[in-house]
């Protein structure tokens, strides 16, 4: 029986804050979630918090502002009616990771032209923003050989919301508003096909190099600033991340709960490969590796830059055609797959994406582990060089799977033959996608436990390590 | 020692392109060159594109959208924070219409004060100043630990009636008790006589019953609010107006919202003009509908607050548009 707590659910993930409930024995706290007709959020708590312990669950998945919103003002409600402690429960923290998407080389967004149909094959290209969509262009005429005006709207971006070059905004710019139609432009989630200059080159704001605004601190401050005394969050994709935050954070490990699936589900798991889809997954990847001992590959992407060796003559076709590396990957070891080159202009460094393995995986069965799948283009092209490198099955263990855009089409038309996910974020949408391809393992009974041992003042390590089967 | 920044950076979200252009051009200041866009996992990103250190940056972004509130917020928020990471001496927030000021009250138990903690999350993110315009409560500038500017778009109103109306002959009224006090220093102004329409209200967005103080037989009303949301309010006004027979009903409001089904409730309503500023875009269509430009005012207190002058002057002048 635990008393004086009282735990609440955010509109985006009620089921685990269901299932924590019921871990704790509890009932769901009553809070009426809504919107207001201007679309404001609107809440109202409806039992007492004075002097209580009060978790809110809240996960940075759906419409992930409106999440974020909806448990900042919770949060601020609880604390402003005299609740003792607030602590914001948040399986998956928004913005702790800009998402898998192209950027350039500093880190700016790459706003580029899908490619009609999505292979397996396709690698991004040179990174680069397109000059007409990202705005920088103060006094760039759009290039004769783009169109960009055309890629902009195939892919139905809405214009640029600040056209330097147009003061007045014509009248395709400024449709009536309708509250349908987002006015906030899209980056498209595809990567292929830039074709277009690096707005570096041309731009002559004195080589100013433009960046990408990380809000992860600014996240860890609002939730602060609205009164949360405590975080407890789970696989958080930069550990580092904790230290953003001047209140207690307790990270949780969704590895128990992997480990225990490939121990149990997967037959003869330890002739299996674990495998990390990139470099930075790999100390979570060998540390599953190593408990279990089983061996483990790398997936590593690399972008290379080229000099040109001939000069001058070269037009953005070629470019495109000499960026589009096909990732057919013959060779076992750290080699780069395939290289292209073409007729490059002379100062123009190009970029050259390869992929390349690191281990044998040739006919054993491939356990991908990642943190976090998005667009899910990692790991499909992971599964996808693993099938050519020999593995017999492809298996892929991911914490937080959000599936944003076309990624379930892309799980589905891809190599994996099994996605295992937590429900972290909520998968029932999921589930009916992929069928009996997707497995979704309950990560509420290290919640529930977490939330009972901060409750009372026990330690939580031992979760780490040991989960809460 | 320099107190002055040495130039103005002007920033602008998606929330009101036209409206940002409009200031810049007022300025003679282009935009920017930013990029705010969204992630297919429905998360902001934001760009920087040019210089901001040790610069006087302000940033416009309204608060509008039935789907996009929260994420307009969030990319105001991200814009400051940004700003404030890349060392801009200054950072002001250009908010037009205020996010959630209706909630600026715990008006039952553990109601949030969403305003409060609206202010709080824009001085987490670095903000140094506000601009806004026609607080729905002037107390939510009380909510700030830094100086709020309140601009009132009352001056482009006064200017716009006696424009467009027969004044001799119009009496101004206010809709409801709360905004009395606006439309009678509005009459004052103008040397006419107003009406009140005093309204129970027993749930959020909805009204039961009006009563009108005054008499406006034979004259042309002039409703005035602050806002207008679902136009509940403003529509059963006008119906009790037209019920004391009065001649012809206008309304003229600040932050023109018009969510829900107040397109409709306008299109079947008896206003004969429905006015508002453009502190928010529109997005209704109505052929009665009519926009005054305020942004002449929002440019000038930029650049007033740049220049260390007195905004004072604002509050009851219109600059020429």
């Amino acid at each position: 029986m635990v008393h004086d707590i009282v735990v609440f659910s955010g509109s985006s993930h009620p089921e685990i804050a269901e299932r924590i409930c019921h871990n704790l024995s509890l009932d769901k706290g009553k809070v009426k979630l809504g919107k207001f007709s201007n679309g404001e959020t609107s809440i109202s708590i409806n039992e007492s918090v004075r002097e209580k312990d009060v978790y809110v669950v809240q996960s940075g998945c759906g419409h992930v502002n409106d999440s974020l919103i909806e448990l900042l003002i919770i949060l601020s409600a609880c604390k402003t009616a005299s609740a003792k402690k607030v602590t914001a429960v948040i399986p998956l923290f928004p913005y702790s990771r800009q998402p898998d998407i192209p950027y350039t080389k500093k880190g700016a967004p790459l706003v580029s032209k899908p490619k009609n149909e999505y292979t397996f094959e396709s690698v991004p290209n040179t990174p680069r923003a397109t000059s007409r969509n990202s705005n920088f262009d103060s006094n760039e005429t759009p290039s004769k050989d783009i169109q960009p005006n055309e890629i902009l709207h195939q892919h139905q971006a809405p214009p640029p919301t600040f056209k330097l070059e147009q003061p007045t905004p014509s009248k395709a710019d400024s449709p009536n508003h309708h509250h349908h139609h987002s006015r906030i432009p899209k980056i498209p989630e595809s990567k292929e096909n830039s074709t277009s200059e690096s707005f570096s080159k041309n731009h002559t704001n004195s080589g100013y190099k433009q960046w990408v605004a990380q809000a992860g601190t600014l996240v860890a401050d609002l939730l602060t600033t609205s009164g949360a005394d405590h975080i407890i969050t789970m696989d958080l994709h930069d550990a580092q991340f904790q230290g953003f935050f001047d209140i207690p954070v307790d990270n949780l490990y969704s590895k128990p709960i992997l480990q225990h699936y490939i121990s149990t589900k997967i037959p003869n798991y330890q002739d299996a490969v674990i495998v990390s889809p990139d470099a930075g997954g790999a100390k979570r990847a060998t540390a599953i590796a190593d408990t279990l001992a089983m061996s483990f590959a790398l997936i590593h992407k690399e972008r290379r830059s080229h000099k040109s060796r001939h000069p001058s003559n070269a037009t953005n076709n070629e470019l495109n055609s000499a960026s589009s590396i096909e990732s057919s990957n013959n060779s076992v070891s750290s080699v780069p797959l395939q290289q292209s080159l073409s007729e490059l202009s002379v100062e123009k460094k190009l970029k050259f994406a390869t992929t390349m393995l690191v281990g044998d995986v040739k006919g054993k069965v491939c356990i991908l582990i990642d943190d976090l799948v998005d667009t899910s283009y990692t790991i499909t092209r992971a599964a996808k060089l693993l099938k050519d490198q020999g593995a017999t099955k492809v298996y892929a263990l991911i914490t937080h799977a959000i599936f944003s855009g076309d990624a379930i089409k892309r799980v589905k038309q891809s190599s994996i033959d099994k996605i295992i996910v937590t429900n972290s974020v909520p998968q029932e949408d999921h589930q009916k996608e992929l069928g009996d391809s997707l497995e979704v393992l309950d990560v509420s009974k290290i919640f529930g436990e977490a939330v009972r041992r901060i409750h009372n003042g026990e330690s939580v390590s031992m979760l780490f390590d040991h989960g809460w089967p | 020692m320099t107190t002055v920044p040495n130039s103005i950076k002007l920033l602008a979200g998606n929330s009101h392109p036209e409206l940002a252009e409009k200031i810049s051009k007022k300025l003679g200041l282009p935009l920017s060159k930013i990029g705010v866009y969204q992630y297919s996992n429905q998360e902001t990103s934001v760009t920087i594109g040019e210089s901001v250190r040790d610069e006087d940056v302000y940033i416009i972004q309204t608060g509008c959208g039935e789907d996009e509130v929260n994420d307009f917020l969030m990319e105001l928020l991200i814009m400051i924070n940004a700003c404030k990471t890349a060392s801009a001496r200054r950072i002001t927030a250009v908010i037009p219409n205020f996010p959630y000021a209706r909630q600026d009250k715990k008006d039952k138990s553990r109601a949030p004060i969403t305003a409060k903690l609206i202010a709080n999350l824009l001085q987490t993110a670095g903000c140094h100043h506000v601009i806004t315009m026609d607080l729905h409560a002037s107390q939510i500038q009380g909510f700030f630990r830094i100086p709020v500017d309140n601009l009132y778009a009352e001056p482009s109103v006064l200017r716009y009636i006696k424009e467009q109306f027969d004044v001799k002959n119009s009496i101004l009224v206010s809709p409801d008790a709360g905004g009395a006090k606006r439309v009678a220093s509005i009459a004052d102004k103008l040397d006419l006589q107003f009406a009140l329409i005093h309204k129970e209200r027993q749930k959020a967005n909805e009204i039961s019953r009006m009563v009108l103080v005054g008499d406006v037989k034979d004259k042309i009303c002039i409703l005035i609010d602050d806002m207008a949301d679902t136009c509940g309010t403003l529509v059963k006004a006008a119906d009790t107006l037209l019920q004391n027979n009065a001649k012809e009903v206008i309304s003229i409001v600040t932050h023109g919202i018009f969510s829900g089904d107040a397109e409709k409730k306008l299109a079947n309503s008896k206003i004969s003009r429905i006015v508002c500023t453009n502190t928010v875009p529109i997005n209704i269509e109505n052929e009665r509908l009519d926009q005054i430009d305020i942004s002449p005012t929002l440019a000038e207190a930029i650049r007033r607050l740049h220049n260390g002058e007195s905004i004072s002057y604002l509050f009851s002048n219109a600059p020429p548009v």
